[in-house]
């Protein structure tokens, strides 16, 4: 019995939602033109001096940006397009909660 | 607009071109070193925005035993930003001095500029860029030059992974006794790092290293 407790806790944690990874919360981007990690490296640059930004992660195959938040903190729609505009690159669509 | 825009691609797929990108993102700074077979250059440029570079350039023409030490200015005209590919417009402009003293050229100094343009699409597979460039320096200088690239990625990596590019560039400078040269070349990129290494068709080495931090 304590076995199978164990084994479910240790499934449990490791299948742990985004929200306990980024308890502030992630926001999804389609960014268009993202074609090189210099691309990607503009991205991290612009979004590492937000002070509402944890982290940022940036896929070239799905040309997805992934924002995470500090906890307590968000950007609007408006100053994350600003921002990606800022880097050189255009927004195709935000994604909040899905 | 469009006429001039589809000339310049086409071009660029005929007479493939040229560079890493020659402005950075806000606040981002680019050290440049270039070496192929008819220059040493370096150039090390600052972006205040992600339109515009400014920076400082170095060259030395070797044959001709001259250099160039300018300001130089980079402004992207225009980007276009599509899902899954980049295509770019830039101005590429230089203020400076000349400086020979080769043949009659006794310590000559002249004031020297130089402006072209640079473009360039990519995807992810694909890169083909076009680069011309008008220089002048007194007495010292007076060319036009043009390259054009061409590349192809044999995988696509992701972010943080060492990058491969093989590439060929020709180049054509229309007062030179060799007026055409082909390098091909392999392109190696990972994190801020940028190598390119080739040899052209008369045995002349290129070498390229780029640093964006």
């Amino acid at each position: 019995m304590k076995k199978l407790f164990l084994t479910t806790a240790l499934i449990l944690s490791l299948s742990a939602p985004a929200y306990a990874l980024h308890p502030g919360g992630t926001v999804t981007v389609d960014v268009n033109g993202l074609v090189c990690d210099f691309c990607a490296q503009a991205l991290q640059k612009v979004f590492g001096k937000q002070e509402a930004v944890e982290s940022i992660k940036v896929d070239l195959d799905t040309k997805v940006v992934s924002i995470h938040f500090n906890e307590g903190h968000n950007l609007d729609d408006e100053t994350i397009t600003t921002l990606i505009n800022k880097s050189g690159y255009d927004v195709e669509e935000i994604h909040r909660g899905e | 607009m469009r006429f001039i825009l589809l000339a310049l691609f086409g071009m660029g797929l005929f007479i493939p071109s040229v560079h890493a990108r020659p402005v950075s993102y806000p606040g981002g700074w680019t050290l440049m070193l270039m070496n192929d077979g008819d220059k040493n250059t370096v150039h090390a440029h600052y972006s205040p925005t992600a339109k515009t570079s400014v920076g400082y350039k170095f060259e030395y023409w070797r044959d001709d035993e001259f250099t160039i030490n300018a300001v130089q200015m980079n402004n992207l005209l225009k980007r276009w930003n599509k899902k899954d590919s980049q295509a770019n417009l830039y101005l590429k402009s230089g203020l400076g001095i000349a400086y020979s003293d080769n043949g009659e050229f006794d310590s000559e100094t002249d004031a020297a500029g130089f402006t072209g343009i640079a473009a360039d699409w990519e995807d992810r597979r694909y890169f083909i860029s076009y680069e011309n460039r008008y220089t002048e320096a007194g007495d010292i200088a007076d060319f036009y030059m043009q390259s054009a690239r061409a590349g192809w990625a044999p995988y696509e990596g992701d972010y943080g992974d060492l990058h491969t590019w093989l590439m060929l560039q020709v180049e054509h400078t229309p007062e030179s006794d060799d007026n055409f040269t082909v390098t091909p070349l392999v392109r190696l990129f990972k994190d801020v790092h940028l190598f390119e290494a080739g040899m052209n068709n008369q045995g002349k080495v290129l070498f390229n290293y780029v640093f964006r931090y």
